[in-house]
């Protein structure tokens, strides 16, 4: 009977430590995903909260300082825009209109200061538009062989 | 493992299942839940397609579409492009509702999204040319109002010029039918548009 | 005409598959011979017609035949031959036309291994093997009928995805999993096959030994080839990011691992009966939910995959695999009574168990942390993403311990321990004690210090065996050190195969942890001829070009890279835009050397060409994650080589049963070493 209460009390012993080392890690590391509106919708308790911000990027609203490796741009669910401030450069062929999630915090001064940018890759490919398609945009670029 | 083991292993496999097929249900969660939904549709003018370039050259009738001109009427809008294949899919359903629905107050339109008037025009001759009109969004500007992630998307504004749906890929027929007729037996909001600011104290 | 062929090849395989499925039945109830061939007959037939709709389908996507589904979602006229073949298994159908190839390929070559059986457990298992096939046929004939007609038929298609031309690890990844996810098929229908014929002692798992190691080496490489592509092509300079699609592939391989180790347990000692059945039919039940995950699109992932109704075809036949399979455990739980216990708690055995309790700890944290946004959002309606830190928190100690078991079993033996076994911890203990002393001093933190220090203390045991091995041999011998070498190996390829397997995982853990511990990373914006230094190494913006290549357009940046006042290497990281596709793919130039990897990747540039941004990377001892990858996969081919004393058509363990001629030599070469292994080597 000893032994057999030692290996029940051990096991849930272990299982408890387990569980709490489990839902502590949890808590600590959730990053709520949402709109700007959502976000704003949330008062007081939407600044300084890490979460992961969806939205398009407002065209017109794009500006990328490569010396500083400074980007601001304008976020929207369609309702409610968001500035947004990344440090470090933006995706690859970022631009107007596009779906993106950003990841970082909303700060008192109304901007949300991003860590990490990431493109919404939609699952149908989209056609470039007219005019749009690389070897024309970055024509300077194309050498003569 | 004796059956009260494997009861309990059950209750554990069980709610998991459930979670998965509840997950299923739910929807895609890429889709960011949009936030139109019930609110009055983002008014917008757009210019008819022409089925064929005019002599001038000009791609378009030189109609224009305005949304609020709707209001009282039910609306589908959807946004496609040539070079999208859920698109061919749908296309057939929405055809045959937009013929369904033709004499009841239900205006169909296709929006262009990110596309040329040239291939878009090969695709719905392809496609059997038949249908409703296709309007042009240079810039794609509606297409931004309207909170676009990809095409095809389908939106239906009620009579009240909210949205009341909408679909993202593929629509069905049966999709389409289920949302026109409960917005068709909706009582039209407070007689003719036009008089609502009058109604205001 | 192509599609016609296609179409009633799937349809063929269903029909034989569920007659396979009810003559198995038949033939065990009614115990007939020739129903039981017919089952047989069945899965040779689905084999046969799952090559030929491959086939087809290749033939189609290789002339561009639009008129069907798969080709005018996944072909176009400027895909090239070769990826017009691999593109197979690019999207959701053609994969799942491939996997019923694969699976077919496993059902055909069991009836055949064991076509002279006439026990009940191998019917059980061709209808199983056949049940599970049957479910993927249907989805072929059904919802993921890769042969749909379109019309009118388009005149040209998207192409593949272009994450699948960027990079040829993109064409072995994804076969490399299926064959791992597949072949995890057949030690569970070995197990169903046992558990439904009472046949409950050690015979399932010496005939599925080989089959599951296959499997876990095909899993592994698949995932090795994940992080390797995601490394190479994916541009954010790491190879593992807990994504939902990633996870997938770990679970079942987590538990796999558990599986192989429990089931010796149960060779040596009779333990574990109920948890090794309950492991592998886990394996199975993971690899279809993560087929389900990766699917059906419930999780927010990196890799888009469209979601579609497939998923509650997956999900359905997940449910019915696994009350089925829990009440068939619970039905024969007479049958797996344990028959052996623990000798001492300082056994091979307890590390062993340990090892098992760990591997399923981690299993459950992965899957918690995987699953929790669907709960979340289920309880509370909120969305979330699990980060990094809580799967990087909890897993590390628990992979940390595995570092320091891999280290303790091989120097502990079957049963109980005796001083000379303690002894051999000595030399371990002090590599660990400096390999921990180097890392302090280097700066590393605790999690990255005591992954050193174990892994250094492992790799030193699972070396020592094969030194001392070979030493004993050469001294015992005469035989020059490689021959010792290879001779010892070949004596007793399970043991050393498994050492090789440690070795492998050893290695790639220093990999792991030096590469994400002592990383330096960097984003510099460069204009022409401009110079950013990250650790040694010195990089000069010389140039910025894009070109028009037949189905993309290339921009690269030119670096010069020096090291000190020596020019090393030009690298040339791109940005590749594909046709149709309005996201340009990373391409970073990588310099990989033993000692580190320099990682630049174009992230930004001017139109004019007038500057570009870069990002960075110095990663230490990255290319050691791949190697250990590759040893771990030669590992298990080792210990593959190794047929086992009832291979195939040999009958159960009986007393008195004579030892074969080829098996008698391999015990009496494994008894020479042991015997020389008793010499006392200095250490």
């Amino acid at each position: 009977m000893n032994k057999r209460f030692i290996g029940v009390f051990g096991t849930v012993l272990v299982l408890t430590g387990f569980g709490y080392l489990i839902w502590g890690g949890l808590g600590g590391s959730l990053v709520y995903f949402v709109t700007p509106t959502e976000l704003l919708a949330r008062g007081e308790a939407a600044y300084e909260t890490p979460v992961r911000l969806a939205g398009n990027v407002v065209p017109g609203s794009v500006n990328w300082n490569a010396r500083e490796l400074d980007l601001r741009f304008h976020l929207s669910d369609g309702e409610t825009d968001i500035e947004v401030w990344s440090k470090g450069a933006p995706p690859a062929m970022f631009q107007d209109t596009m779906g993106v999630v950003v990841e970082g915090r909303y700060n008192r001064a109304g901007i949300f200061e991003s860590s990490s940018v990431m493109v919404r890759h939609s699952n149908e490919y989209k056609a470039p538009p007219e005019g749009h398609r690389p070897a024309d945009t970055y024509e300077a670029l194309i050498r003569e062989e | 493992m004796s059956w009260k083991r494997a009861g309990i292993a059950m209750l554990v496999g069980i709610p998991l299942l459930m979670l998965l097929a509840w997950g299923m249900v739910r929807g895609d969660p890429r889709i960011i839940p949009s936030p139109l939904i019930d609110q009055p549709a983002p008014d917008f003018e757009l210019p008819v397609m022409a089925p064929a370039r005019t002599p001038d050259g000009e791609d378009v009738t030189g109609e224009v579409v305005r949304l609020s001109d709707h209001l009282g009427e039910v609306v589908v809008l959807n946004f496609y492009a040539s070079w999208c294949v859920p698109c061919r899919i749908e296309h057939p359903a929405l055809v045959r509702t937009a013929a369904r629905y033709r004499d009841r107050g239900v205006q169909f339109y296709g929006v262009v999204y990110q596309d040329t008037p040239q291939a878009i025009r090969t695709y719905l001759r392809q496609m059997g040319a038949k249908g409703y009109p296709s309007l042009l969004d240079p810039g794609q500007r509606v297409a931004i109002d309207w909170g676009l992630a990809g095409v095809p998307e389908t939106f239906i504004v009620g009579k009240d010029g909210r949205i009341s749906k909408k679909i993202f890929s593929a629509v069905t027929e049966q999709e389409l039918v289920t949302e026109i007729e409960r917005l068709l037996a909706e009582p039209s909001p407070a007689a003719a548009p036009a008089s609502t600011p009058e109604v205001s104290f | 005409m192509i599609r016609l062929i296609g179409y009633s090849a799937t349809l063929f395989s269903l029909a034989a598959a569920v007659y396979g499925v009810i003559a198995a039945i038949w033939g065990v109830r009614s115990k007939r011979q020739d129903i039981l061939a017919s089952v047989r007959a069945a899965a040779y037939a689905t084999f046969g017609l799952m090559l030929v709709a491959n086939l087809a389908m290749v033939y189609a996507l290789v002339t561009k035949d639009f008129s069907i589904s798969y080709v005018a979602q996944v072909g176009s006229h400027a895909t090239p031959f070769g990826i017009a073949v691999i593109s197979l298994w690019s999207a959701l159908e053609g994969s799942i036309l491939f996997w019923g190839l694969v699976l077919a390929f496993c059902a055909a070559a069991v009836a055949w291994l064991h076509r002279d059986e006439r026990s009940d457990m191998f019917a059980v298992t061709n209808g199983v093997m056949l049940v599970v096939g049957a479910f993927f046929y249907m989805l072929m004939v059904g919802p993921a009928n890769p042969f749909g007609a379109v019309f009118p038929v388009p005149m040209d298609g998207p192409g593949p995805n272009p994450l699948l031309q960027n990079h040829w690890l993109m064409a072995v990844h994804p076969p490399l999993l299926y064959l791992g996810y597949v072949g995890m098929t057949v030690p569970f229908a070995f197990a169903i096959g046992a558990l439904m014929s009472r046949q409950t002692d050690e015979r399932w798992l010496w005939l599925t030994r080989r089959w599951t190691l296959m499997a876990w080496a095909f899993l592994t490489a698949g995932i090795v080839s994940g992080m390797w592509w995601s490394y190479e092509v994916l541009g954010w300079g790491g190879y593992w990011a807990w994504d939902p699609v990633e996870n997938a592939s770990l679970l079942p391989w987590l538990t796999a691992t558990a599986f192989i180790h429990s089931a010796m347990v149960q060779e040596r000692r009779g333990m574990l009966k109920t948890w090794n059945v309950t492991l592998i039919i886990a394996t199975f039940l993971l690899t279809i939910l993560g087929t389900f995950l990766t699917r059906s699109g419930i999780l927010t992932s990196v890799h888009a995959f469209a979601g579609g109704d497939i998923g509650y075809y997956f999900l359905i036949f997940m449910g019915i695999m696994l009350l089925g399979s829990l009440a068939l455990l619970a039905g024969r739980s007479e049958e797996l009574r344990t028959t052996g216990s623990l000798d001492s708690p300082a056994s091979r055995e307890t590390v062993f168990l340990l090892n098992n309790m760990i591997l399923a700890a981690f299993t459950f944290t992965v899957l918690l942390g995987t699953l929790f946004p669907l709960v979340a959002e289920a309880a509370r309606g909120v969305r979330v993403t699990v980060g990094e830190p809580f799967f990087n928190r909890m897993t590390l100690p628990l992979a940390v311990t595995l570092l320091f078991l891999m280290g303790v079993g091989p120097a502990l033996p079957w049963g109980r321990p005796s001083a000379k076994h303690y002894r051999k911890l000595i030399l371990p203990a002090s590599v660990a004690a400096i390999s921990a002393l180097v890392a302090v001093l280097l700066g590393a933190g605790l999690m990255a210090t005591l992954g050193f220090a174990f892994a250094g203390f492992a790799i030193t045991t699972n070396a020592a065996e094969f030194l001392l091995g070979a030493g004993a041999r050469r001294r015992a011998l005469g035989e020059s050190p490689l021959v010792a070498l290879s001779r010892l190996v070949k004596a007793n390829p399970r043991r050393f195969g498994g050492y090789t397997a440690h070795l492998g995982i050893l290695v790639m853990a220093l990999g792991i942890v030096a590469s994400s511990e002592f990383t330096l990373d960097h984003e510099v914006t460069l204009g022409p001829r401009e110079t950013a230094t990250v650790g040694a190494y010195t990089v000069r913006f010389d140039d910025i070009w894009g070109r028009q290549e037949p189905h993309r357009f290339v921009v690269a940046a030119e670096l010069a890279v020096f090291m000190g006042d020596r020019r090393v290497a030009t690298l040339e990281p791109r940005l590749n835009y594909y046709e149709m596709s309005d996201q340009p793919i990373t391409t970073p130039a990588v310099r990989s050397r033993a000692h580190e990897d320099l990682y630049i990747t174009l992230l930004a540039f001017e139109r004019d060409g007038s500057s570009t941004t870069l990002r960075v990377m110095v990663e230490p001892l990255l290319v050691w994650i791949w190697i250990g990858g590759i040893i771990m996969f030669v590992g298990a081919g080792i210990a593959f080589t190794y047929r086992g004393p009832k291979d195939g058509k040999s009958k159960p363990r009986a007393p008195g049963v004579p030892v074969k001629g080829k098996v008698a030599q391999a015990g009496q070469a494994a008894g020479r070493v042991r015997a020389a292994d008793k010499e006392e080597v200095p250490a």
